[in-house]
């Protein structure tokens, strides 16, 4: 058992610099660095390491193959060169190391940081090979746990992003921000042109792609008998899909706006277009779903083509259709290089309505994506920090809200219904 | 026989139901035409700037200077490639490894909570991470590696590498997913550990589908243009040395987005700009034709399962 103890030790030290040397290298580069801890925790691990090996070395020989020995010692002797480079101070902490040109500056914390992130990951990867005695185990054990990560890592992430806008967002927040147009470029008031903007930029987006998608899809999955239109479509709509919105923003620059100006109409039309591919394939989706008993008892009872489409298929396939149409709104709302040349304005402007309801097409809108732009690039400039933090909260909000929709749609149906 | 009234109403079924259909034809080759449109209009716009510039000029002309009237794209392609292969490599990182982890570690509960919060991350608007960019990626480069602007290809390639996991894991996870159960018990039943069975039968079978989605993914980074606009620093110039990834650069998108709207209609700028944006979709549909065609070639190698 004794085996077992000293690379366990090594293992909780070396995680420990780990995790240290990662808090140095992301949290707070300023800080000046635990060297001394550092070094002894390395030596320690170094000793523990080596301990453990000669007593396997004594146990059982058979496990020592030459790679095997040659990967243990090359490890230690890395920790050990690291070890000498902290404390003969050769990278002093005036030490700044520029590379060939490169135009940074790598100071001595962050290298040093990186080298003891590096050996600390090499030492607890020979401890735990050194436990289960170099067997599959070990191995697997080593790379789940990195893979297990990557998954913490996501959740992080979204939980970083989320946590970030609300700490800094939500002193923006209030009723009058939500309900006034901004003032003195954005530095005051709030932002309700921008949301009521962006309403009706994805309401027309919707009015053009749900009616197009649809269709298209109930096409493609019901009626086309041609196998070579439905190839054509289904790789036009994967080209659409692959299209980068910057693209879209040129094409209706070139196309819409030359016909229309800058108008919400043109914004509309690139917006739907843009979902078009989304609807489409999200679409087809659920529609394939739909067993085929169910329409061949429908045509059965004497039904036509169409009956059968309107009454049986799309109630069946609504879940499905509905949450394509709900991330189509998000994408849409959250989208600024399309509409960036045919649609928006920043200078606050409530929409025109003509007789009081429907908007006027031809103007131009405040769009929160395009408002936030702005912000940002008056970041330096003007005091509208606060601002822009609202702004992005309003927006995140907005979309994930409307993704959250979708997926508990989803769920929903998918539980509920089994054909 | 049918009683004449009833005949009227089939009649007007009939023809009903021919309407219904050339209505929804047309609503399915809008697509096609939308895609014919958007190559004949970028074509159109940009022919008269290659006309100018030349063709080989204007793609392999090493300055960008539309104060002169110079428009050589290649710093641009160049930070496109640095960009897309950090990016790439940030991207492999995580998104294959949290693929695996859904399609074969995963308990059901661990499911219920990631999949929801990779959807919500894939929809989080690319200006939210931009502006996260600029007031916390940007600051921390400047912070660690004293630079005198954080906005760099490094701080974009980061960006999009992180932005776009969600993507390629859920790619990756579906073409994990679709190798069949019969594999994995074989290669687990002779012996084999998890990790060994992922390594050597999983992966190997999923290949096709991991890289038809890093060719997406490909196309998804240099794509990208809101992120890519605020932190990539957009100065359109080589840098030297070559591979300074610390320097600030341009690619595609950000050329387009940060120049276009100060551009005088029909000038010679204004149809540069459609010339890197006809390149950038001729890049972007090469991809995804060549997605297409990694994934059918392969399966033909290994056989349809």
């Amino acid at each position: 058992m004794k085996v077992r103890i000293a690379p366990v030790a090594a293992i909780v030290i070396s995680g420990l610099m780990l995790v240290s040397s990662l808090f140095y290298l992301f949290v707070q580069p300023e800080r000046t660095l635990p060297t001394p801890l550092w070094a002894g925790g390395l030596l320690a691990s170094i000793v523990l390491i080596s301990a453990s090996a000669m007593g396997l070395y004594r146990s059982d020989r058979t496990i020592w193959r030459f790679d095997r020995v040659i990967c243990l010692i090359g490890d230690m002797v890395l920790s050990l060169a690291l070890v000498l480079l902290i404390t003969t101070d050769t990278l002093h902490p005036k030490g700044e190391i520029t590379l060939v040109g490169l135009s940074a500056v790598f100071r001595h914390e962050l290298v040093l940081s990186f080298l003891v992130l590096l050996a600390s990951f090499l030492l607890i990867k020979d401890s735990i090979n050194l436990i289960y005695r170099y067997n599959q185990r070990g191995r697997e054990i080593l790379v789940f746990t990195m893979i297990r990560l990557s998954a913490v890592f996501t959740l992080l992430l979204l939980g970083g992003i989320l946590f970030l806008l609300l700490y800094k967002g939500i002193g923006a927040i209030s009723w009058e921000f939500l309900t006034e147009p901004h003032i003195r470029l954005g530095q005051e008031g709030g932002i309700s042109t921008c949301i009521e903007g962006t309403f009706w930029l994805v309401t027309g987006a919707m009015l053009i792609s749900a009616p197009l998608g649809i269709g298209a899809a109930i096409y493609l999955n019901e009626y086309s008998t041609h196998t070579g239109l439905k190839r054509a479509v289904t790789i036009a709509v994967g080209g659409l899909n692959g299209v980068p919105s910057v693209v879209y923003g040129l094409f209706g620059l070139a196309f819409l706006v030359a016909n229309f100006g800058l108008s919400l109409l043109a914004g509309s039309i690139i917006l739907g277009l843009m979902n078009l591919p989304t609807i489409i394939l999200t679409s087809q989706e659920a529609l394939k779903s739909v067993p085929n008993s169910l329409r061949e008892g429908s045509v059965a009872l004497g039904a036509s083509k169409w009956q059968t489409v309107r009454k049986v298929v799309i109630p069946s396939a609504l879940p499905g259709v509905l949450t394509g149409l709900i991330i189509g709104v998000a994408r849409a709302a959250g989208e600024t290089a399309p509409i960036m040349w045919t649609a928006v304005t920043f200078s606050a402007t409530p929409v025109h309505k003509i007789y009081g309801v429907v908007p006027d097409v031809t103007q131009p809108v405040n769009n929160l994506c395009y408002h936030l732009l702005n912000l940002i690039y008056f970041l330096g400039a003007w005091d509208v920090e606060t601002n822009a933090w609202g702004t992005a909260l309003v927006l995140l909000m907005l979309v994930l809200s409307l993704n959250i929709v979708a997926i508990v749609v989803r769920n929903h149906y998918r539980k509920k219904i089994a054909w | 026989m049918d009683p004449p009234f009833r005949r009227g109403a089939r009649l007007h079924r009939k023809y009903g139901d021919r309407l219904v259909e050339a209505v929804l034809f047309l609503s399915a080759i809008t697509s096609i035409l939308v895609m014919v449109l958007i190559f004949y209009f970028l074509t159109y716009e940009s022919f008269l700037a290659f006309k100018e510039m030349g063709l080989k000029a204007m793609l392999l002309g090493p300055k960008w200077h539309p104060a002169g009237d110079i428009f050589g794209m290649a710093p641009i392609i160049w930070s496109s490639i640095l960009v897309t292969f950090i990016a790439l490599f940030i991207n492999i990182l995580v998104g294959v490894p949290l693929a695996i982890y859904l399609s074969e570690l995963a308990g059901p509960l661990s499911r219920e909570v990631l999949k929801p919060a990779i959807e919500l991350l894939a929809g989080v608007p690319s200006i939210v991470y931009g502006f996260l960019g600029v007031l916390v990626l940007v600051v921390y480069l400047e912070r660690s590696f004293l630079m005198l602007t954080g906005r760099s290809i490094l701080a974009v390639s980061i960006l999009l590498g992180i932005m776009f996991i969600p993507a390629l894991a859920t790619i990756c996870e579906d073409a994990l997913r679709a190798v069949p159960k019969e594999f994995k018990e074989g290669s687990l039943a002779l012996g084999a550990t998890e990790w060994q069975t992922v390594r050597y039968v999983t992966l190997p079978a999923a290949s096709s589908g991991i890289i038809a989605a890093v060719i997406l993914n490909v196309g998804r980074i240099i794509g990208e243009t809101m992120a890519a606009l605020l932190v990539v620093g957009n100065v359109a110039r080589l840098p030297t040395p070559l591979f300074d990834a610390f320097d600030r650069g341009a690619i595609f998108t950000s050329v387009i987005a940060g120049e276009m709207g100060e551009v005088a209609h029909g000038s010679l700028h204004y149809h540069s700009l459609f010339a890197v944006g006809f390149v950038l979709l001729v890049i972007v549909t090469v991809l995804n034709i060549s997605a297409d065609l990694v994934r059918s070639m392969i399966q033909k190698k290994f056989g349809e399962y």
